[in-house]
């Protein structure tokens, strides 16, 4: 049997199924629940848990026969990386607890990785797991955790063992939040919005039954969940954190979110309007500027094209590592293409100068590339060394028991 | 398809890579630099013989290999990367240039000693301002009886002091159009001038009233001009390319093997990161070159953007590639011996020669709209 044909055989089962129950106007759970039920939403997913065993090229097909319909439903085997980490590292029983209520959509994950004291090293994390009977005990500080409100459980890193290395005394935990002992604070940011939040963790219980991985090998668990979660970063293209400010109203918000010409990071075109608009399309400062702008979002693209072309079988391209240096190089230069167009009127804010907000919302969301995600610092590490080949810097903590290397505050209050 | 690389793209790759390495080392190119002529007639003999490479982009009709652009980047990008002193650009490109005239006569009779390799080419357009666009010519062609004559002078000639043939652009009335003009003609004086480039020869051609055979119709000159120069572009960025790789990877080998403080230095952050930028930089710059040699195949309609785009950001990569690289290599890099500074002084020169960056920026905000 040749690929295509067994490509052509999903394809009429997607096809048939989606005949049979496509349905527009079904509400969305009642929708999303029969999806889970069929197999298609998870096609790549084991059969006894909601999938249908199936490869990454069959996924593609399901895809492209739920797009053709406009039905939604499908694709929660790339999005949801907490059920991904249990089908990895759980055992018979977790998958057969967990997984269930995940695909439903019951259970929402957050990740509580980061710590006051561990961002870029997120291996110095501090927050305490203690042993007590058949579960942990846990204390701590997590921040940058998205949709922790939302939440039923986290993915949660902490410290285990305290006298090793620090790699090798963390576990991970599959931990629920609606519990005392658990804090939500949202964090407020330099854009006016709220998207992170702190969580606050104080005495918080996790039966042992959640451990996902062996105590202290949770380094190698979450190793796993990043992958997942890069392939999600991969699967989006870009995506606006968009703008809120408590005192704007309604209608304020609603001009601040229509489409501007601001905001857009790809296709110099738009530069290119704004700078005429303005007068200064002969200005030679703001055309070398565009161009070098235009020039950056265009080779960007053409890696992106370029690395597709190149990834075969074995043939891992170094391109895929470089697209986060390139987003923020493209971001960074917009604001500074805007900003100098804008002039003056750029030290102006709020929805009265809607053209001069969406240029310093920009500037600040620009963070969200270069720091978001990992520092591209971090990202030119990896870089380095892991394409490039150039030995790591000489690590001080390497060989240490975490209890005695120098540590970074474990709590800060942001909100 | 763009980037779709096939086997026989690879073939041709490794085959110039393989011969690069052998006969064009450091020290054969060193060999050649203290030669008249800066290059080695015999491998060029055996580009041609062994190789074909100057009939790559040559119809199998005049008896070449009937390839486009891409092949053609292949090869500047491999030879790019080894620096390579000799006339494969410049014929290649006067190649393009008699294939974009149109000129069927003109094709049968010149391209098939490009292909043997008997024929040395090159194509002068700039003149004293050093401007290689259509309306700064100040060469003038005109016709009598006996057939056309050039005048002028034209600068930053590539390879004139060898070549056989030239594709000289030059101005008629308000029109402009491609010559071809022998060397030996009378009235043509070749000299050379000294260059900071010294891996590369050019010279200042002198044409008293040269006699020059027009190629094609003078109506249908300004499209041939801007495909010689679009093609120009996109080679100098593939030699770029090649370039900076080569620089990027001198430099980290050298930082992986140079130790100060105890520590390889490219475990020092203020290194390994310049090299991660720099790697963000080459890459970028092979997609440009490629994409742009794809869509001068493909005969695009974006070229007015992808050309001027590409030219002006593989030089500058190549020029900040190959600074790094003395940079990283610290006190070695300013002795004569290391061969650091060959590759700054071509990414230094070939990002001034066919319109500096920030011309060719200039030129993109116009095709933009701006």
């Amino acid at each position: 049997v040749t690929g295509q044909e067994i490509e052509m055989s999903i394809r009429t089962d997607v096809r048939a199924w989606l005949a049979d129950n496509w349905d527009r106007d079904l509400p969305h759970d009642e929708w999303q629940r029969r999806v889970v039920e069929s197999g298609w939403a998870a096609p790549t997913w084991p059969v006894e848990y909601f999938g249908r065993g199936l490869d990454a090229d069959a996924r593609k097909v399901v895809d492209e026969e739920f797009a053709r319909v406009g039905a939604s439903g499908t694709g929660i085997d790339v999005m949801n990386l907490y059920a991904n980490t249990i089908l990895a590292h759980g055992t018979k029983e977790q998958k057969g607890a967990f997984i269930a209520p995940l695909a439903f959509g019951e259970h929402r994950g957050c990740l509580l990785y980061s710590e006051p004291g561990a961002g870029s090293d997120l291996a110095a994390l501090q927050t305490r797991a203690e042993r007590d009977g058949d579960g942990w005990v846990i204390t701590g500080q997590k921040v940058w955790t998205s949709n922790a409100q939302e939440a039923t459980h986290g993915m949660l890193v902490a410290r285990s063992d305290w006298d090793v290395p620090k790699h090798r005394g963390i576990t991970f935990f599959w931990f629920p939040m609606r519990q005392d002992g658990v804090e939500v604070r949202p964090i407020h940011q330099v854009t006016g919005g709220a998207e992170f939040n702190e969580v606050f963790l104080d005495g918080a219980r996790v039966p042992d039954a959640n451990r996902l991985g062996e105590v202290n090998e949770g380094w190698r668990t979450l190793q796993t969940a990043l992958g997942f979660e890069r392939l999600i970063m991969g699967a989006k293209a870009g995506g606006n954190t968009g703008d809120r400010r408590p005192d704007w109203t309604p209608e304020q918000q609603a001009e601040a979110d229509r489409e501007s010409p601001w905001t857009r990071q790809v296709g110099g075109a738009d530069y290119v309007e704004l700078a005429r608009a303005l007068g200064k399309g002969g200005d030679p400062v703001i055309r070398q500027e565009i161009a070098r702008l235009y020039t950056y979002e265009q080779v960007n693209a053409w890696n992106a094209l370029r690395a597709g072309a190149e990834s075969g079988p074995g043939a891992a391209s170094p391109l895929a590592s470089l697209g986060k240096l390139a987003m923020s190089r493209i971001v960074h230069s917009g604001v500074r293409v805007t900003s100098e167009l804008l002039g003056a009127e750029s030290v102006l804010d709020g929805p009265d100068f809607p053209e001069a907000a969406e240029v310093n919302r920009s500037a600040f969301a620009a963070y969200v590339s270069s720091i978001g995600g990992g520092t591209d610092q971090v990202q030119r590490n990896i870089i380095g060394e892991r394409v490039l080949g150039l030995p790591k810097e000489p690590e001080l903590d390497r060989s240490v028991a975490f209890r005695d290397v120098r540590k970074a505050p474990a709590t800060r209050r942001f909100s | 398809v763009v980037f779709t690389f096939t086997a026989e793209h690879e073939a041709l790759r490794d085959a110039v890579r393989s011969f690069a390495r052998a006969a064009l080392a450091e020290a054969e190119l060193r060999k050649a630099m203290s030669t008249p002529t800066g290059f080695d007639p015999a491998v060029w003999t055996r580009l041609a013989t062994e190789l074909g490479l100057p009939g790559l982009v040559v119809p199998e009709r005049f008896d070449g290999s009937g390839a486009g652009l891409v092949e053609l980047a292949i090869v500047a990008d491999e030879l790019g990367r080894a620096l390579y002193s000799g006339p494969f650009t410049s014929t290649a490109l006067a190649a393009v240039a008699l294939l974009a005239s149109g000129d069927a006569a003109a094709q049968a009779d010149l391209l098939p000693g490009i292909a043997a390799g008997d024929t040395i080419a090159t194509a002068a357009i700039a003149e004293a301002e050093g401007q290689w666009a259509a309306d700064a010519l100040r060469c003038s062609a005109t016709v009598a009886a006996d057939g056309w004559t050039v005048r002028g002078s034209k600068h930053y000639v590539v390879d004139a002091h060898v070549a056989d043939l030239m594709i000289v652009a030059a101005a008629v009335g308000s029109d402009v159009a491609l010559f071809a003009v022998r060397t030996d003609a009378p009235g043509v004086r070749v000299a050379v001038v000294t260059g900071f480039d010294i891996t590369r020869r050019l010279a200042v051609v002198e044409l008293d009233g040269a006699p020059a055979r027009l190629l094609g119709d003078v109506a249908d000159g300004a499209q041939a001009f801007a495909r010689v120069l679009d093609a120009a572009c996109v080679l100098a960025a593939a030699e770029a390319v090649g370039g900076a790789a080569a620089a990027l990877d001198m430099a980290v080998a050298y930082a992986k093997e140079r130790v100060q403080f105890g520590r390889a230095i490219g475990s020092f952050q203020a290194i390994k990161h310049m090299c991660a930028d720099a790697l963000l930089d080459v890459e970028s710059a092979r997609s440009a070159a490629y994409y742009a040699a794809w869509a001068i195949d493909d005969d695009g309609d974006d070229l007015a953007t992808v050309v001027p785009l590409t030219k002006a950001f593989c030089s500058d990569v190549f020029f900040d590639t190959a600074a790094l690289n003395m940079q990283v290599h610290g006190g070695i890099s300013f002795t004569w011996e290391h061969p650091c500074h060959l590759y700054y002084r071509r990414a230094k020169s070939a990002k001034q020669l066919w319109g500096a960056p920030s011309v060719h920026r200039d030129r993109l905000a116009t095709a933009l709209g701006l």
